[in-house]
């Protein structure tokens, strides 16, 4: 199901990785055109996750490539992927827990010597995410599940960069909060970001996604539209339990 | 029996020396995961640097110390570099053990290389400070007032350092949690690099201070060592402002109990202590159990 890279912002093509001897991803191929948000849905432990790795270079390509903006990514230490614009808000709560809120928005912009556009950014997530301005001095363990998924996007929008990759960012959270986090994708989206998101739950991405993949046993077994998907029951009772 | 006085002095200037070899070691462990057992060593290599820059090189003191900062600075440079980088890339799984063998062999073979070049014999310390201030009825050491507000000085600049600056709060966010630093940019091998030479900078300023009120031998860096990973572990692993107020703590308790009942019994009071801790909460007085997701 390999998709033309042709002026795609990232693109993945034939994508094999895995842990120890095992293969997790067996060929996956997708692309993100500017301004678009693509989503992979799929059970857990399926490589969603693995797929986000891989791109930012936590997880070694075993075969396959990755190229942001035409330039490949593939091999590159996850550090210099970062470097190249690749924007990872990872699952759970990859944060640092015992600096501050502000701390761990700081540490976003590492790559940044420009302080005047740091100080500029860091006003536009606090408009954005005005709780964490109220938060900024707070401890980071001290936040609610919430509050530091909420950190963890203030901070991949801390950094300067071509796509963000998300990853279940409604994961363990109350619906309201998820509705929360929700609009603040939504409105990433409106202001042209390049998003690739893991989900586990179609629904909740129908009204925002172009594009949706569904993963399952570490390959793309349906891509389209979301609203075709949540047409189609069969897909969704066998691969999503509903 | 007045034994303020002297307890406060003995105990204070151990304090701040027991304070200064455990940041460097605990700077080490916190971020790394690795045991670095050549650090007393690091304390010894920079106690003779400073006296062959000053005795036998004729440098100005301020000089000399820098001298054990660099010399410091450049064995950690060379142990994360030759040692610690390859072992950690071979295979991370076993890091926590390797290294620390491994870096017990560095340190043996060091401490046997200042032996061939210096002699087994005792050497003076030519940086020392003589004299003493009367406050009251204590009667303070110049050498021990220099030393505990080195130590304090140093601390200070260390924690500014790390709370601060852009350099600084890397290293904490890479000892927090490493993979979150490298996704935002962070190349994590080179703060590894930086923290071995902040901690070996730390340690040679340390060996000049411990030469200072001892003597320069070979196993100069051992003691220092020995306390500053009890210190480590009563505090909780890579707990910096713990691992301080523990040093002060300890060595006051210590001192205390060689004033009392004997100086052979400070060691196993000490001992003592870091039982009774691993007991009551086995995560240290400051420190928390880690749980890790596999």
């Amino acid at each position: 199901m390999a998709e033309p890279i042709g002026s795609s912002c990232l693109a993945v093509n034939g994508l094999v990785t895995g842990y120890d001897a095992r293969n997790v991803l067996t060929g996956v191929s997708l692309s993100l055109n500017s301004g678009e948000l693509v989503t992979v849905v799929g059970p857990n432990g399926h490589g969603k996750t693995t797929l986000l790795r891989a791109i930012s270079g936590l997880l070694p390509v075993r075969k396959g490539s990755v190229s942001l903006n035409g330039r490949a990514i593939s091999g590159l230490p996850a550090h210099r992927v970062a470097a190249n614009g690749v924007i990872h808000v990872p699952q759970g709560d990859l944060l640092f827990a015992g600096m501050s809120v502000l701390e761990n928005l700081l540490m976003g912009a590492y790559l940044d010597s420009d302080q005047v556009a740091v100080a500029r950014r860091l006003d536009e997530v606090f408009s954005l995410l005005p709780k964490l301005a109220e938060r900024r001095t707070q401890i980071a363990a001290s936040l609610s599940g919430g509050e530091r998924r909420m950190v963890g996007i203030g901070r991949g929008l801390m950094m300067k960069g071509s796509v963000m990759l998300i990853d279940e960012p409604s994961l363990g959270l109350a619906p309201i909060v998820i509705e929360q986090i929700y609009d603040v994708i939504a409105r990433l989206k409106a202001s042209g970001r390049t998003i690739l998101l893991v989900e586990e739950n179609p629904a909740r991405v129908a009204d925002i996604a172009d594009r949706i993949h569904l993963l399952d046993n570490g390959a793309f077994v349906w891509s389209g539209e979301p609203a075709v998907l949540l047409q189609r029951d069969e897909l969704l009772a066998t691969y999503l339990g509903g | 029996m007045d034994i303020i006085g002297p307890v406060l002095v003995s105990g204070m200037t151990t304090g701040a020396l027991y304070a200064l070899a455990t940041l460097g070691l605990s700077l080490v462990w916190g971020s790394l995961g690795m045991l670095n057992m050549a650090h007393g060593t690091l304390l010894t290599l920079g106690g003779y640097a400073a006296f062959t820059a000053a005795s036998q090189l004729g440098w100005p003191v301020p000089v000399a110390v820098l001298a054990a900062a660099a010399v410091g600075g450049l064995i950690g440079a060379l142990i994360f570099m030759l040692v610690a980088y390859p072992l950690s890339r071979r295979n991370p799984e076993t890091f926590e053990t390797t290294i620390m063998i491994a870096t017990f062999g560095v340190a043996l073979t060091l401490e046997n290389i200042v032996l061939r070049l210096y002699g087994g014999q005792p050497l003076g310390q030519p940086l020392t400070v003589g004299g003493s201030i009367s406050l009251g009825r204590f009667v303070l050491p110049w050498q021990n007032l220099v030393i505990i507000i080195a130590a304090i000085a140093l601390m200070a600049a260390t924690a500014l350092f790390l709370a601060r600056t852009k350099a600084g709060r890397a290293i904490r966010a890479t000892a927090q949690n490493p993979d979150a630093a490298k996704l935002l940019g962070v190349p994590v091998a080179r703060v590894y690099l930086q923290v071995l030479i902040l901690s070996g900078m730390l340690a040679g300023v340390c060996g000049v201070l411990v030469s200072s009120i001892t003597q320069l031998s070979p196993s100069l860096g051992a003691d220092p060592m020995l306390k500053a990973f009890i210190m480590c572990v009563v505090a909780g692993l890579g707990n910096l402002p713990g691992a301080i107020i523990t040093s002060f703590a300890l060595a006051l308790v210590e001192a205390l109990v060689q004033f009392l009942a004997g100086a052979r019994w400070g060691f196993p009071a000490l001992l003592a202590i870091v039982i009774l801790v691993l007991i009551r909460r086995p995560g240290g007085l400051f420190g928390r159990v880690e749980m890790r997701r596999l």
